[in-house]
């Protein structure tokens, strides 16, 4: 193999601790092309499911909400609906309309948060001010309703813990109508500014085939135009009753490309379906108890007695997540608990995704499928032919996509 | 099949799954759960089938349209391992996507299934889950590196197993000291047996 030719093997990652799930991708190199990539996850694995498995169901409502802290909700809810599911608990009307509301707001926060993300890794940071400004609105909002900013802890069994009351929809109006009246604007940034589209625009592709094959969920896929939504799909809580549609790029005139630029129109284009979802759920929110089981030594005596197998699975904002419960009747504990995170699917369409793309591209790429970015601290190449080590810092990495914006655009002033 | 059969009701999955896998079904069971004020069921099929017609079973799930493999979960029962492939069909159809939920007992003295990344790529990852947590010898898997597990965690100890190859004395120790965290757990566990 020629010198110019070698195949360099560069690990990216894993550890950032300031940001969520630090995992590493190990990537082959030929000059700056990039030829292969193998994720490698698990570095902060903590053994959840294990102290689950050993715990009181109720015990373990606060466990796995902190299974991840952007997506709190969604943990929180697949677990509690999976046991509502294994013992025959039904949540009540007013409940389920509750946690919808809760459910989109996350939404919106987590799409503003990556979008914020997406600008930084492209060398934006006012843009990434801008987004995460935008944000504190709704982390306000989520507070105002459930007291904490994060780990809400608004699920029990068979409801939730606190009530949407009439004197709180003013608030959630007004900040609806906040991002509203953003919206354009961060169209505007994300979609219409020529130069992130340079650095966007067939970036990444992930074929529609591949992301059928692949089992890729959420934003990811519908990127690439496949129908997959479980909120259309196999709707839960109070989406049966709600209408909305998938969210594909053909639906705005766009191809449905599979590239970064399709995955930001997608979750762009989600804020703005949120905000109708809560705005239908307030006007149909029925009257009535927000729980089935007020009485605590109600839903213990059902627990005790509840011996079956259940399935509790939604769209998190990263896509199709689920959690498997089963529990029998003597054992106490949970008897068996599995979670499966939105990005635990998406892992594998990382390899073509990063594909024939160059070193620069791989943090936009590594963050399009919305996955922690944290892995991007530390990057080594080893040259395989001497045996060469050179380290790149996160900073570096950074530095490298930055400079590629600028060479696109013929040098700007930062 | 034929596409535009799609989608299909859940008494037309039984049926299909009936006619094609037939005898080699050991159990088999539907149900539809109430969710939301328009009472539009959310529905399940479970289905259990020997490890010797698990391939031909996934084949036959393949056959309705890509399924989307959502992950395989699996608890160890003393006996046997329990393995549930949890796949969804219909989807990109509204509200009709099916969970068909396939069970495979193995013994525990011979804990191995064949692999399925012929059919379904994507399931590389949760077939690597399976051998690390649970001991399950994945044969013919395309890739058989460790994903999850820190390096020196024990090769023969799995986090979801409840015998003594699970990690239940393993976790009582870890608290102890900071020496624990030094070498690996399952060495001193050894140690504190052997009288040391």
């Amino acid at each position: 193999m020629a010198k110019d030719k070698a195949t360099y093997e560069v690990p990216i990652g894993p550890i950032h601790p300031a940001l969520k799930e630090p995992f590493k991708v190990d990537f082959k190199l030929e000059g700056e092309e990039i030829v292969d990539a193998d994720p490698k996850p698990g570095m902060n694995h903590r053994g959840v499911e294990f102290m689950g498995m050993h715990r009181h169901p109720m015990k373990v409502i606060p466990l796995a909400e902190r299974t991840c802290g952007i997506c709190s909700i969604v943990h929180q809810h697949m677990y509690t609906s999976a046991v509502e599911h294994a013992a025959g608990i039904v949540p009540t009307d007013r409940s389920r309309y509750i946690r919808t509301i809760m459910m989109e707001l996350e939404r919106i926060h987590s799409h503003v948060l990556w979008a914020g993300v997406a600008a930084h890794e492209i060398g934006f940071d006012t843009h990434m001010h801008f987004t995460w400004k935008i944000r504190e609105k709704v982390m306000d909002l989520l507070e105002e309703i459930s007291g904490n900013r994060v780990n809400y802890s608004m699920w029990t069994f068979g409801g939730v813990r606190r009530d949407i009351e009439e004197d709180m929809h003013p608030k959630i109006e007004e900040t609806l109508d906040y991002y509203g009246d953003l919206y354009d604007k961060l169209e505007d940034i994300f979609l219409g500014d020529p130069s992130i589209r340079h650095r966007t625009k067939d970036i990444g592709i992930l074929t529609k085939e591949k992301a059928l094959e692949l089992c890729g969920v959420g934003p990811t896929v519908r990127g690439s135009g496949v129908k997959k939504d479980v909120r259309i799909d196999q709707p839960y809580c109070a989406y049966p009753d709600l209408e909305m549609d998938y969210v594909l790029p053909s639906r705005y005139g766009h191809e449905n490309k599979g590239d970064v630029f399709s995955k930001t129109l997608v979750r762009l284009k989600e804020i703005l379906q949120s905000i109708d979802l809560i705005e239908q759920c307030i006007e149909k929110m029925p009257e009535g108890d927000i729980t089935s089981e007020p009485n605590k030594a109600g839903i213990f005596n059902k627990l005790k007695k509840a011996s079956g197998e259940g399935i509790g699975r939604l769209e998190a904002p990263r896509g199709e997540a689920m959690h498997y419960v089963r529990l029998t009747e003597d054992n106490e504990d949970v008897e068996n608990w599995k979670i499966r995170a939105s990005t635990y699917n998406n892992l594998a369409t990382y390899a073509p995704m990063f594909m024939g793309e160059q070193i620069a591209d791989i943090p936009i790429i590594a963050a399009c499928i919305d996955p922690c970015i944290g892995c991007m601290d530390r990057a080594e190449i080893v040259d395989l032919d001497t045996g060469e080590k050179q380290e790149y810092s996160k900073e570096e990495l950074h530095e490298l996509s930055v400079q590629k914006t600028e060479e696109m655009l013929g040098g700007f002033d930062r | 099949m034929n596409q535009e059969r799609l989608p299909l009701d859940l008494e037309e999955l039984e049926t299909y799954f009936n006619e094609e896998l037939d005898d080699k079904i050991e159990e088999i069971r539907t149900e539809k759960i109430d969710k939301g004020l328009s009472q539009k069921p959310m529905k399940l099929l479970w289905m259990t089938v020997s490890r010797e017609h698990f391939r031909e079973a996934v084949e036959v799930i393949s056959d309705i349209q890509t399924p989307h493999l959502s992950v395989a979960s699996g608890s160890d029962k003393g006996d046997f391992v329990e393995l549930i492939y949890h796949f969804m069909v219909n989807h990109g159809y509204r509200q009709e996507e099916t969970a068909v939920n396939l069970k495979v007992h193995l013994p525990k003295d011979d804990l191995t299934i064949p692999t399925i990344t012929d059919i379904i790529p994507g399931a590389i990852t949760t077939e690597r889950e399976k051998q690390e947590f649970l001991g399950i010898d994945v044969i013919d898997i395309p890739d058989d590196r460790r994903m999850w597990l820190d390096e020196n965690y024990p090769e023969d100890r799995y986090p979801w197993r409840w015998d003594e190859q699970g990690m239940e004395d393993m976790s009582r120790h870890v608290h102890e000291d900071e020496e624990t965290f030094e070498e690996p757990v399952a060495e001193r566990v050894k140690d504190e047996e052997d009288g040391e």
